[in-house]
């Protein structure tokens, strides 16, 4: 809620109208009480209708059912919502914003800040809008005299222990409370008393607390229980005595725990990285995607000059709603941290040395050419853009090789088939489905925010779970079917007591793993997908429940593009090697006399056994493309200026492909893509999700191909998964300190 | 700034070409004189030579050598006297003087061999700036 909309709604109302003459009895104004009540009194004749208000923050109803609707009366004005609708929820409707701490749409209602209040005719008392259901004909006065009284009596008692230390509170500027007590509370305190002091607790590295400032309003409990799914804060004591802890001296070991930073409407809780460093209204906001995860969430990333200060979620229902993982919120300073910034060379000695971008290109071209043409490989890593993945293709084909992959992809991964590798439910499709079978994927740690929408789906429907792989940690019930292919085969069979439940499920969903495409029998447990979703009706017309949770950000655009390995070997005996930010290759794999160039951001795993060097643009510096693991197509932009002299991937890729001869056709972002248009038409459609149409594939029968190795999990450690979060030091505090050991 | 603006006397305009270009040598002559103090404050000694900021101070006036109007040559020496004296009372720091005059513009890492022929736009560009 902005101040501006909370002053001018305070400009607007009754006073203005009241007769002068009444003003004029009060030339002393005692505190609290206002001229209003006297004068409400005296209000004589009902006023004309008011004209009807844009609902808040466009605030839309959807009927389900066109007799459930039922008509209320805000300060005036009719409005038609659905049964079941709060009082505050009918006012926003009807475009008045109340104030409020204790309410927050996502989380369950708790009534208890009273911040709400608001008078309904012909109850008693001012009535909690929050928590009190919207009845036929009801009729709701917001801006009434008492209603405003009700608020400035609730600020007081807020302020009343609420510590006055704004000028050095982190929340200052973007606080409910500074904002709300501005805009309705009164213009002087009569506590002469000492305020109550509570001590802080120890949340972590990543959540400050400063619990005298705390407000009760509890949404932080109920985040933690509802949405994290753990049931770590709680509130102790009572009366005045009442805290927020976490009952025993611990932490919260939540990967959503960054969130309650957000939902806290004080400062409370707040960032612990970002603790003094900024004010909020000192920073630019970009509005860009994340790429730690294959999921895309939505982000803003406010910098100040050339530095990243936060990351904060932006509200995108389909894919993380109004939260993101803690990776996502604080793996920012790495963008800081080990940084490649000048082109170099390493010499005779075994020492990088700093050159000019001209002998860099000249070195890396003349190399390229005196290596045959099969023995060139290029691999693309998790964080490429679609952009420079294309360039890097057309480049390697240019050159005359096809060994171009993107990490992650294993060996002929059927990529002709995009429903095949994503997930076709969607994000927010996952919420229809009542029986989720999850094989070799711990979706807690793979992509939090996917977990997110099954535990939000498990506690609102009780829809079961069933997990193939090795033991992991849940935070929703959960039954471990078994560890390796064995039990796949045994569901895929009909031997398995978890088939009635598939076969009994309305919208049954599968999600596979990506880590299972590096199996040498990948083919055969994909088959053996299929036939459970063949004889569980997984994929219908109307429902398509075959998921594959991808890894990483640039995994979709790559198979997209066609950029997977055509045999395991090419690797082996490559004299050539071009790693595009891919750190995670094999390194040993790659013969001592191969010639290995790294382009990119960090100074990571692929920078030991690099050649050349060239640095490259991170994500948070350049405009690129990427596709999440439900196919929707984002793009990012850049907050800040490159480092040094690093230049943006698809540039260098340009440049080297004019250098080495082979000019490739495409000078500028718009050309690249018409380019990637003929090759992913999906790849262009910004910000839409192209669901890939389903059509039966032949695949081998199963059961004789499949090893019967267990699977293994694909992320050793959640908080360090790429080059950026490996150099963050928050990401490294997290890991020493949260990981379950 | 105020003891730069006293040290600074906005002289008349120059009446003539021949005038202004007299002023000009006499500026350049005042800055040679200062060289060897400029060398003594920013420490200079290990970077460059007098007579390599002399040549500088050369090329940044010859620079201007198209410039025939006498008033616009005023302006460009109040500007240049105005720089003189902040150098000469240590108003700039050491790495200033090494970026501006003894390293130059092009940066630290010169580019040798530029064979900047038939390149595309595209590449001269990449070379300079990721912009
Ligand atoms: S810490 Fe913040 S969110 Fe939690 S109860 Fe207190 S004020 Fe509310
Ligand atoms: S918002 Fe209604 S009581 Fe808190």
């Amino acid at each position: 809620m902005g101040l501006g909309m909370l002053a001018s709604r305070v400009m607007r109302p009754t006073a203005s109208k009241l007769p002068r003459n009444l003003l004029s009895h009060f030339h002393i104004r005692p505190i609290v009480s206002t001229p209003e009540s006297s004068a409400a009194q005296a209000q004589p004749e009902p006023e004309p209708t008011p004209p009807p208000r844009a609902p808040v923050a466009g605030a839309r109803v959807h009927f389900k059912n066109p007799d459930d609707a039922i008509e209320v009366f805000v300060d005036g004005y009719p409005v038609k919502i659905p049964k079941g609708m709060t009082v505050l929820q009918a006012c926003e409707v009807a475009g008045v914003d109340i104030p409020r701490f204790c309410y927050h749409s996502r989380l369950s209602i708790a009534g208890n800040c009273r911040m709400c209040l608001v008078e309904v005719e012909k109850s008693p008392k001012p009535v909690a809008s929050c928590a009190m259901p919207a009845l036929p004909g009801m009729k709701i006065k917001t801006d009434t005299p008492v209603a405003k009284k009700a608020r400035e009596g609730v600020m007081e008692f807020l302020l009343m222990n609420h510590p006055l230390d704004c000028p050095i509170c982190d929340q200052g500027g973007e606080c409910d409370l500074q904002d709300q007590s501005m805009a309705f509370g009164s213009d002087r305190g009569r506590f002469t008393e000492m305020k109550r002091s509570v001590v802080d607790k120890n949340l972590g590295p990543l959540v400050k607390t400063v619990m005298t400032r705390c407000i009760q309003c509890t949404r932080c409990v109920r985040f933690a229980t509802e949405v994290a799914g753990v049931q770590d804060l709680g509130m102790l004591g009572r009366g005045s005595g009442e805290e927020i802890g976490t009952y025993v001296e611990k932490l919260m070991t939540s990967e959503l725990s960054g969130n309650v930073i957000d939902i806290c409407p004080v400062g409370a809780l707040t960032s612990k990285p970002f603790a003094f460093k900024a004010r909020n209204w000192e920073l630019k906001g970009t509005e860009t995607i994340d790429v730690t995860d294959a999921v895309g969430s939505n982000i803003r990333i406010d910098s100040r000059g050339p530095e990243v200060l936060r990351i904060l979620p932006r509200l995108n229902e389909d894919i993380n709603e109004e939260w993101i993982s803690d990776k996502t919120r604080f793996f920012y300073d790495g963008l800081k941290r080990q940084r490649l910034n000048d082109p170099m060379i390493r010499g005779a000695d075994g020492r990088f040395k700093a050159v000019s971008w001209r002998d860099a290109l000249a070195v890396v071209a003349e190399v390229a050419h005196q290596t045959k043409p099969e023995e060139i490989v290029g691999i693309a890593g998790q964080l490429s853009d679609a952009e420079s993945m294309m360039a890097l293709k057309d480049f390697l084909n240019k050159m005359g090789s096809n060994n171009v992959w993107c990490e992650g992809n294993g060996v002929n991964t059927d990529a002709d088939l995009r429903s095949g590798y994503l997930m076709n439910s969607g994000i927010a499709g996952l919420e229809k489905a009542d029986v989720f079978l999850l094989v070799g994927t711990q979706p807690r740690v793979e992509a939090a925010m996917v977990n997110a929408r099954i535990q939000k789906t498990v506690r609102a429907t009780q829809a079961k779970v069933g997990y193939i792989g090795p033991a992991a940690d849940f935070n929703y019930d959960h039954q471990h079917l078994g560890i390796g292919p064995q039990t796949l085969i045994e569901i895929a069979e009909g031997r398995h007591p978890f088939c009635s439940a598939l076969l009994n499920a309305k919208n049954p969903a599968i999600i596979v793993g990506a880590g299972l495409f590096e199996r040498k029998d990948k083919d055969a447990i994909f088959s053996a997908v299929e036939t459970i979703s063949k004889y569980a009706k997984v994929v219908r017309p109307d429902w398509n429940g075959f998921n594959v949770l991808l890894l990483n950000a640039a995994q979709a655009a790559a198979l997209d593009l066609g950029l997977v390995p055509e045999s395991g070997k090419s690797i082996e005996s490559a004299k050539f090697v071009y790693l595009m930010g891919a750190d995670d290759v094999n390194m040993e794999k790659v013969p001592v006399d191969a010639f290995v160039v790294y382009q990119g951001h960090h100074g990571d795993r692929g920078v030991y056994r690099a050649n050349v060097i060239l640095p490259a643009a991170a994500f948070s510096e350049k405009e690129g493309t990427y596709e999440n693991t439900e196919g929707c197509v984002q793009q990012t932009l850049p907050a800040v200026p490159t480092v040094g002299d690093a230049r943006d991937d698809w540039k260098i890729i340009r440049a080297l492909s004019e250098v080495a001869g082979v000019r490739l056709p495409y000078d500028s972002l718009g050309a690249i893509r018409s380019r990637i248009k003929t090759v992913a038409p999906n790849l262009v459609h910004m910000d839409e999700r192209e669901p890939a149409t389903f059509s039966a594939s032949l695949k081998p029968d199963f059961s004789h191909k499949m090893s019967l190795t267990a699977f293994g999990s694909t992320i050793e450690n959640f908080y360090m998964t790429d080059s950026i979060t490996r150099a963050s030091k928050i990401m490294a505090q997290c890991s020493a300190l949260l990981l379950k050991k | 700034m105020a003891f730069t603006l006293r040290s600074v006397k906005v002289p008349p305009n120059s009446a003539s070409l021949e005038e202004a270009r007299h002023r000009v040598f006499d500026f350049f002559r005042a800055a040679c004189r200062s060289l060897p103090t400029v060398m003594e404050i920013y420490n200079l000694h290990d970077v460059a030579t007098v007579s390599q900021l002399r040549s500088t101070v050369a090329s940044e006036i010859r620079k201007n050598s198209h410039v025939t109007n006498p008033k616009v040559i005023d302006m460009l020496l109040f500007k240049a006297m105005e720089e003189l004296g902040n150098i000469a009372e240590h108003a700039k720091q050491r790495h200033h003087i090494i970026g501006q005059y003894v390293v130059g513009r092009q940066g630290l890492v010169q580019d040798v061999g530029t064979k900047d022929q038939g390149i595309s736009n595209f590449l001269k560009n990449f070379y300079n700036t990721n912009y």
